[in-house]
């Protein structure tokens, strides 16, 4: 199965040769820092950072700019409503609408920090298969519960997504009025997700037997990666450059006076 | 109900990580004390990508459409699986679709996560208390499925006010609180009336289901 986050996760950029585990947690430490920035002087340096850092991936900007799309709507009410509302210094007013200084830098910062963070995030899971990523955090010591449910989960997904959408269309095509809000529509609504879940709970026994006849429950194997010498060196290198950069934000975040 | 990246200071986002940590850790013992907790993780992945499926499901309303958020119910049905299965949905969507956001990824499991146990304890309560005729499986359901909802959006709404500026003055945070609740307590009855139907048929048609 290949979800659209792994559409370009096999390009070859120096950020794709970079081992998963170490990109999982410097780009997380990297992440942190820019949700500590509260200063503005800092903003351009958080920018200049993530432009670096997805120039380096080589990802193209259409896939970027696809999914900034649905949170974009979030910020949006942020961006609208904050200026009107939040301070005390009016730059301008029409009416008794009054637009205010501090909500203004406000929403400044907030867009930019949730820019720079949601690339930094797209870069870290869009350059490695999903399935990497999941590995990778079983190898920080994530539990073994959850690895094997997320590992599953991920494997269904797309399945009963599909299921999902047939059984949908079935109901529209027995005359399903999918745009009424009623106590029936509801209802069969209703009837619909539990069918879903049966249909999954009774698969859900018969995955577990076919587990367990392929050793699940053993332990053995542990998550490896094929690495060469020179991408280690890569992953070492690229681990502490962002390390340090993830600091100089945060010391500059504490000591930076204006 | 997903905070966004940038919304929150790391300070809460951090916070919320440590929280989620201490409960995950906590719901984890608890699924090991089980008997055979093994035998429960492919039926609680594939219900929680159910629900993850559930959740896209759009009702309409009046001009516009909300859709599900089901954490009561996930509750309900997976008792403790519950919590790591939300934590999970939430990492999906914020990594596939960019609903929520990695740094806010603890807040939102927070959020939605503590409610859906609460869910599961309350509607535990049924067996001690009522009798076990489908309509009481429905009225448990009802305030289990809607009070979670209420109770998650009672959180996401005083998170996200009281931290998004502090420029925001304390009379406007409070109205806007009390705008957006009356938005949930809307989404809250539907939810309810929902998690009733859904739990009601689960009842008459499969009822091992509610087992848990």
């Amino acid at each position: 199965m290949r979800l659209a986050i792994d559409k370009y996760a096999y390009l070859t950029s120096k950020i794709h040769r970079w081992e998963q585990s170490s990109k999982l947690v410097a780009l997380l430490a990297l992440i942190f820092a820019f949700a500590f920035v509260n200063k503005l002087v800092l903003l351009p340096a958080m920018i200049a950072v993530t432009i670096v850092l997805y120039t380096l991936s080589r990802l193209p900007f259409s896939f970027l700019l696809n999914r900034l799309c649905y949170p974009g709507f979030f910020i949006a009410a942020v961006v609208i409503f904050l200026p009107f509302v939040a301070g005390d210094t009016v730059i301008f007013s029409i009416g008794w609408l009054k637009i205010r200084q501090e909500g203004c830098l406000s929403v400044v910062l907030i867009v930019t920090r949730f820019i720079c963070i949601f690339t930094a995030s797209l870069v870290l899971f869009g350059t490695a298969p999903f399935l990497t990523s999941i590995k990778a955090m079983r190898s920080l010591g994530l539990s073994d519960t959850i690895v094997d449910m997320m590992v599953l989960s991920y494997r269904y997904l797309e399945e009963l997504g599909e299921m999902r959408t047939k059984m949908q269309r079935a109901m529209k095509l027995r005359g399903f009025q999918v745009k009424i809000f009623n106590f029936r529509n509801l209802n069969t609504r209703a009837q619909l997700i539990g069918s879903l879940l049966i249909r999954s709970y009774d698969r859900s026994k018969r995955i577990y037997q076919a587990m367990i006849l392929r050793g699940y429950g053993n332990k053995s194997g542990k998550y490896s990666q094929n690495r060469s010498k020179k991408n280690d060196r890569l992953s070492s290198v690229a681990f502490w450059i962002t390390i340090l950069i993830a600091s100089c934000f945060i010391v500059a975040e504490i000591f930076y006076r204006n | 109900m997903h905070i966004p990246d940038g919304i929150l200071p790391a300070s809460i986002s951090i916070s919320g990580y440590a929280i989620t940590g201490g409960v995950t850790w906590y719901s984890l013992r608890r699924i090991n004390k089980e008997k055979n907790p093994q035998e429960k993780i492919p039926q609680a992945s594939l219900l929680t990508a159910v629900f993850f499926v559930a959740s896209l499901v759009h009702i309409p309303i009046v001009f516009t459409s909300i859709h599900l958020i089901l954490n009561g119910v996930m509750g309900i049905i997976l008792g403790y699986y519950a919590f790591p299965a939300i934590l999970i949905g939430l990492f999906f969507q914020a990594v596939m679709f960019g609903h929520g956001g990695l740094s806010t990824l603890g807040i939102n499991a927070v959020i939605m996560g503590i409610p859906a146990l609460f869910a599961h304890h309350f509607f535990q309560l049924r067996k001690a208390i009522s009798p076990k005729q489908q309509i009481w499986t429905g009225i448990w359901a009802f305030i289990a499925g809607g009070g979670a909802l209420a109770m998650s959006a009672s959180i996401f709404a005083f998170i996200v006010l009281t931290n998004i500026s502090p420029d925001l003055d304390a009379q406007t945070e409070q109205k806007a609180i009390y705008i957006s609740l009356a938005g949930y307590t809307i989404q809250a009855i539907i939810e309810g009336m929902f998690a009733a139907m859904l739990l009601s048929y689960l009842q008459r048609v499969k009822p091992e289901i509610l087992k848990n």
